[in-house]
């Protein structure tokens, strides 16, 4: 390296440590502590206390107890739902927004983002209030007379949980949509006009297939935060509306159950790790970008 | 060949961007079955010309004329046009076989036959073998030659090609000239190709325009704009020339005097009758080629010039000699004749006598 200025030899002397560090973070607080997870779920409990002998009784518990497998799918099911509602939600939003110009666009993208800087617990009360029996969503439907009288069907059960999940994970759907729809060259878009296709061909031969790599990336956003929270199924869920985060949030808390706690982790670490995987592979672009 | 009927008439056609004008009411006809060069500057309107034909964007006045009939609200997707993009715009997802197909796929005409129709399209662009690709593993050469079998399977009426060829290197950009010119030939569609390139547009063109903020310069074979450019604009832009200003003095037949500070030429002005007409005084240009300027022997009497060798520089098959003529070193006379192998005579800041037959000189108004 050629001396470019005094700042160089400064950056040569830090770089090991910054190197160390870029590295050193990643592990201290992410593989570290799955992995200390990872150990955990193989003890067991006694009287409340650890006992820190080898055992694969938490995974047997979890595969052949009645009660785990059934809220482990139907969380999954959920998620999903979420995921797919979110995206169905999302996609003309974004689309809409790339239609817009200049600094319009971008305006009301930090409009659509605003609710990100809200206290989460906050947006959960708010919703809640919009489900509930005296809510917004009751009123309408009982003002527009669809219903006769207000509905408990949106809060306290599953609905709510899916609703609410929605409604908070939408801008995590947006996002990644706009970004991949802005990133088509337009000139693409007019040689598929220019060849002779219609605006809905050119939409769903051209348009469409190139963001497919930003839906996954919001299928997959979407879905891992949805399986991952506790707190929306606990403050909207109400008893019918269990989830498997709630039953780790139980086992780390009211039974005091870490190891078996963890072992439930490291099945949801599983899916999470597999959604990840999932978005990623079809969140690129075949090696095809131009 | 039939090139006398127009395939495409534009009529005082305009175009502002907003309160910007970039045409200023353009008046062109393209013959069917030629090959068009719109050659300018940046910023002269080439590209507006090619986009508002294309349909990519509506005329601020004006009309377009396909065989006679207003194609100007037409939109883009019924017009019978393809365009072969600056940066090829080939479709990432698809591969070649998928990009060339498309315009007869959205057409639904029939699987069986679209793939017959690729095939021979891709045949005719050499590509047969790589009909599997996408265009990512393609060189920029046949995402090229992609981007054309994509315009021409359509069969339009009309080839619009915008700077297809400013992305290549060279070597690689004189291949696809002769390539596209063979192609042309070929398949025998109107081609309008725009480019800020002269050598390719003389390279190419049965025809060029030259156009310069906004307006239409001059329109003929590359031969009208060299040999008899009709401004200064042309002169100087088409092809290293030789400008000499001047006044313009008597006429006589085919020939018409210019008083210059170098002393008195005389140029054509066959078949120039504007040249003729032109008020005597009326301020003007001698214009000559490197080529037709030569060192005066005896027997010249007229347009002798004479000046300093400032520079002799050796070009490959030619060598070029710049001279300081009048005494004034801003007007510069450059000379070029083929190179021998023992080198030129002419040394620098030697006195030259030159000359130039007054067939080979022409007029250009100021």
């Amino acid at each position: 390296m050629s001396s470019s200025g005094l700042a160089r030899p400064a950056a040569i002397r830090w770089s090991p440590l910054v190197t160390v560090l870029a590295f050193a973070l990643p592990v201290m607080f992410v593989l570290a502590p799955l992995a200390i997870f990872l150990v955990y779920s193989f003890f067991s409990v006694d009287q409340g206390q650890i006992v820190y002998a080898p055992t694969l009784a938490n995974y047997v518990r979890f595969f052949t107890d009645p009660v785990f497998l059934p809220v482990f799918w139907r969380t999954i099911v959920l998620c999903l739902s979420v995921a797919a509602i979110s995206i169905l939600l999302a996609y003309p939003a974004a689309y809409f927004l790339t239609t817009l110009r200049g600094r319009w666009r971008y305006a009301l993208l930090m409009l659509l983002m605003v609710p990100l800087l809200m206290s989460y617990v906050i947006k959960i009360y708010a919703i809640r209030s919009i489900l509930g029996l005296n809510g917004f969503l009751n009123k309408a439907l009982v003002g527009l007379g669809i219903l006769s009288e207000p509905s408990t069907l949106f809060v306290f059960n599953m609905n709510a949980i899916l609703l609410t999940l929605t409604l908070l994970l939408i801008p995590f759907a947006i996002l990644p949509i706009f970004l991949a729809l802005e990133r088509i060259p337009q000139v693409l878009l007019r040689a598929s006009d220019d060849l002779g296709a219609s605006s809905l061909q050119t939409f769903l031969r051209i348009t469409l297939p190139l963001s497919l790599p930003g839906v996954a990336s919001a299928a997959s956003f979407v879905f891992v935060l949805a399986i991952g929270d506790f707190l929306t199924p606990q403050m909207v869920g109400g008893i019918s509306g269990f989830t498997f985060g709630r039953i780790l949030y139980s086992q780390f808390g009211t039974a005091y159950n870490w190891p078996f706690g963890a072992a439930l982790s490291v099945a949801l670490a599983v899916v999470v790790i597999v959604a990840i995987l999932l978005g990623e592979r079809f969140g690129r672009n075949r090696g095809a970008s131009l | 060949m039939n090139q006398t009927s127009d395939l495409l008439t534009l009529r005082s056609v305009s175009k502002s961007y907003g309160t910007v004008p970039v045409l200023h009411g353009v008046d062109l006809s393209i013959r069917d079955g030629e090959f068009l060069t719109v050659l300018g500057p940046s910023g002269s309107g080439k590209t507006t010309v090619l986009r508002l034909i294309g349909g990519l964007e509506p005329l601020t006045a004006g009309e377009i004329r396909l065989d006679g009939q207003d194609i100007s609200g037409m939109p883009i997707n019924r017009r019978p046009f393809n365009t072969v993009f600056q940066d090829y715009a080939l479709f990432p997802h698809l591969t070649v076989a998928g990009n060339v197909g498309y315009g007869l796929s959205v057409r639904h005409v029939p699987r069986k036959e679209i793939a017959r129709r690729v095939a021979q399209a891709l045949e005719l662009v050499q590509l047969g073998r790589f009909a599997g690709r996408f265009p990512a593993q393609l060189s920029g050469g046949q995402r090229q030659r992609v981007a054309l079998a994509r315009a021409l399977i359509c069969q339009p009426r009309l080839v619009l090609l915008d700077e297809p060829l400013a992305a290549l290197d060279l070597e690689l950009r004189r291949q696809m000239q002769e390539f596209l010119k063979s192609i042309q030939r070929e398949v025998k569609t109107t081609f309008l190709f725009v480019t800020h390139d002269q050598e390719e547009a003389i390279g190419m063109a049965d025809r060029i325009c030259v156009m310069q903020a906004g307006h239409i310069r001059q329109l003929g074979s590359p031969h009208e704009l060299y040999y008899r450019p009709n401004c200064e604009f042309v002169a100087r832009f088409f092809g290293e020339n030789n400008l000499v200003a001047g006044s313009l003095g008597e006429t006589r037949g085919e020939f018409r005097a210019i008083e210059t500070a170098l002393g008195r030429l005389v140029c054509s002005v066959a078949g120039q009758p504007h040249l003729k007409a032109a008020a005597t005084g009326a301020r003007g240009f001698a214009t000559f080629r490197p080529e037709a300027l030569r060192l005066a022997g005896d027997g010249d009497a007229e347009n002798r010039l004479s000046g300093a060798v400032a520079d002799v520089a050796f070009a490959g098959s030619s060598t070029v000699v710049t001279i300081t003529a009048g005494g004034d070193a801003a007007q510069r006379l450059r000379l070029r004749f083929p190179s021998r192998v023992e080198g030129s005579a002419l040394r620098a800041g030697e006195t030259v006598a030159l000359s130039f037959a007054p067939h080979e000189g022409h007029l250009v108004l100021a």
